[in-house]
């Protein structure tokens, strides 16, 4: 049996990461924060802190867009990473940091009433209007054992 | 006719924008690059660099990604704003940048060879495996 592994890093190399296990199906969100910040939408996926680890992190930084949350990003190129809450089971990391293969495909998109006017949401993936419709889908924990 | 304005802004507000007259439309970019800083593929509209300037830039941070090009974001909150190749005359800023209703509508994808797994195109609009060649040009000067 292989060990399934993902890695993924920023555009610059300055924040780079190892997910041990598979992930779990993306999701699309499509708020107005996610939009600004990734200047279309943010899809991603979430996985057990466990099973999550940094191989460099000299670049990150943090961006505090609430009281439960931050956003992570790399200070020297700024590629979008990931989104946590810290003390969740959790972390949550950008699609497009990842070096393919995913394995993965969007399984939903959520925030739709926020998207943006200038594209269509025409597509067969379920559609939510808040995130409260649905629980970010978790990939089966990894036990390195 | 009035000239419209139109603004944007990163998510935290330290760097804001404002721009006057004619944009290109939208156009979607899947290359490694583009994915690599926004997370996803990464849209934007294009506009002379005669009708575009910063309003706010203290949060402003220039990423030299190749000799002829460079990518802004915002150093505070991390957004991804605009992308400039040196000389063009242009500047690119994201279409998520774009405060309120853009009016503007996506008219292709670039660089598709390159997309990621885990997305399909789910549209009929022009799609290019690299660079447009031109195919989407840009409005007249104002």
């Amino acid at each position: 049996m292989g060990e399934e592994k993902h890695t993924g890093s920023c555009l610059c190399g300055a924040v780079a990461f190892t997910v041990d296990g598979p992930l779990a199906p993306l999701t699309a969100c499509h708020c107005n924060a996610c939009r600004k910040q990734s200047g279309h939408v943010w899809p991603c996926t979430t996985i057990w802190r466990e099973n999550f680890s940094f191989q460099e992190d000299r670049g990150l930084k943090w961006y505090h867009a609430s009281k439960e949350s931050r956003r992570g990003f790399c200070g020297d190129c700024g590629s979008l990473l990931f989104f946590d809450t810290p003390g969740s089971d959790g972390i949550t990391i950008s699609g497009g940091s990842f070096n393919e293969p995913t394995g993965q495909k969007i399984g939903m998109n959520i925030w739709i009433d926020n998207k943006g006017d200038y594209y269509d949401l025409e597509t067969d993936i379920p559609r939510y209007h808040d995130h409260e419709a649905h629980d970010l889908p978790m990939p089966p924990k990894h036990d390195p054992s | 006719m009035s000239e419209e304005t139109k603004t944007g802004s990163c998510l935290c507000g330290s760097v804001q924008y404002e721009m006057t007259g004619s944009t290109r439309d939208v156009i979607a970019c899947h290359c490694t690059a583009c994915r690599k800083q926004s997370g996803h593929y990464w849209t934007s509209i294009s506009v002379w660099n005669e009708q575009f300037r910063f309003t706010e830039d203290k949060g402003l941070k220039w990423y030299h990604a190749s000799d002829h090009s460079r990518r802004g974001f915002c150093s505070n909150c991390g957004s991804f704003i605009v992308f400039e190749t040196l000389g063009s005359g242009k500047i690119s800023p994201s279409a998520g940048s774009v405060n309120g209703s853009t009016g503007l509508k996506t008219i292709g994808h670039i660089y598709t060879a390159t997309a990621a797994d885990y997305y399909d195109l789910e549209d009929d609009l022009p799609s290019y495996d690299e660079s447009d060649d031109g195919a989407f040009p840009m409005p007249p000067k104002r």
